[in-house]
């Protein structure tokens, strides 16, 4: 009987593309794609960097697939991948110092009235020009924390850093941003 | 504790939640974008490693060069008293001193 693509473990396919097999890692790909956008996006500049960076996490994960230990779920370990990729994103930007527009990204709308709707891009955008004004560090723990409300064990487990450290990066992100957010209202 | 502008700051990113990034339209043909670059990525490595293989009797044979050098050429005296000692040339220098050799 053939095995549907959705009941293959990933340890399965992890093991079919270690050993060489063609079209596995595809298979893969094909199974987190998704999450990984999803993930990326919130960090992205626009859609060229959120694909730039999703190609990154997958290159990576192909590169470092005989490095995984199968004592953690494999989607742990790939999202680790893909934090550690936003990361790089966004201080290689700095770096770059590069203008920061999300707005060829599209967003989906949870708000039900135009208002909603309208209320809610601006406070993406304002909050998107604060952002852009925080180090790497801080950006990444605040966006996990507040937007994508991830608990902070998760986050430390995410980016690897100490839960102390994560609370103290989001306390300071969050004292930057009101700062810069009490400045925008005064102009 | 919180104050007002805590308050501003969590409305502001209750309000943000409610928009989800949309990524479908950037998801489609990702994987055979992914691939070509792997692939482009795989075409450079074995083009530096067919480089380094090549470049690998150039460099033995400048090894062998500089160990026969090493061996043939004598690089004379040397004032620098720590190389004296270590040839064992200190009671020779040591004699030279006292007569003004």
């Amino acid at each position: 009987m053939k095995v549907l693509e959705s009941e293959t473990t990933d340890e399965r396919i992890i093991a079919d593309v270690l050993a060489g097999k063609e079209g596995a890692f595809i298979q893969l790909v094909n199974r987190y794609r998704r999450k990984v956008f999803a993930m990326s996006a919130r960090f992205a500049r626009d859609r060229d960097d959120l694909d730039d960076i999703c190609q990154d996490t997958f290159i990576k994960v192909f590169e470092n697939l005989g490095k995984f230990r199968s004592d953690a779920p494999f989607e742990h370990w790939l999202s680790r991948i893909a934090i550690r990729t936003c990361y790089d994103a966004l201080r290689k930007r700095r770096k770059e110092k590069g203008n920061v527009s999300l707005d060829t990204i599209h967003y989906q709308i949870a708000a039900e009235s135009g208002e909603d709707l309208l209320v809610a891009d601006e406070a993406r955008s304002l909050l998107g020009m604060g952002m852009a004004q925080l180090n790497p560090a801080e950006r990444l723990v605040i966006t996990l924390l507040e937007l994508e409300e991830k608990p902070v064990r998760e986050i430390a487990q995410l980016t690897g850093w100490s839960e102390t450290n994560v609370k103290v990066r989001a306390f300071r992100a969050r004292q930057k941003l009101k700062r810069i957010l009490e400045k925008h209202h005064e102009r | 504790m919180k104050d007002e502008r805590d308050e501003l700051l969590d409305e502001l990113f209750r309000k943000a939640r409610l928009m989800k990034p949309e990524t479908g339209s950037v998801e489609e043909h990702f994987e055979t974008r992914l691939l070509a670059v792997m692939e482009e990525k795989r075409r450079d490595q074995a083009i530096w490693s067919s480089w380094t293989w090549r470049l690998v009797p150039w460099l033995a044979v400048i090894v062998i060069i500089v160990g026969i050098g090493s061996f043939t050429i004598d690089p004379g005296r040397s004032g620098d008293l720590f190389v004296t000692f270590s040839n064992g040339d200190d009671d020779y220098q040591v004699t030279s001193m006292l007569v003004g050799g």
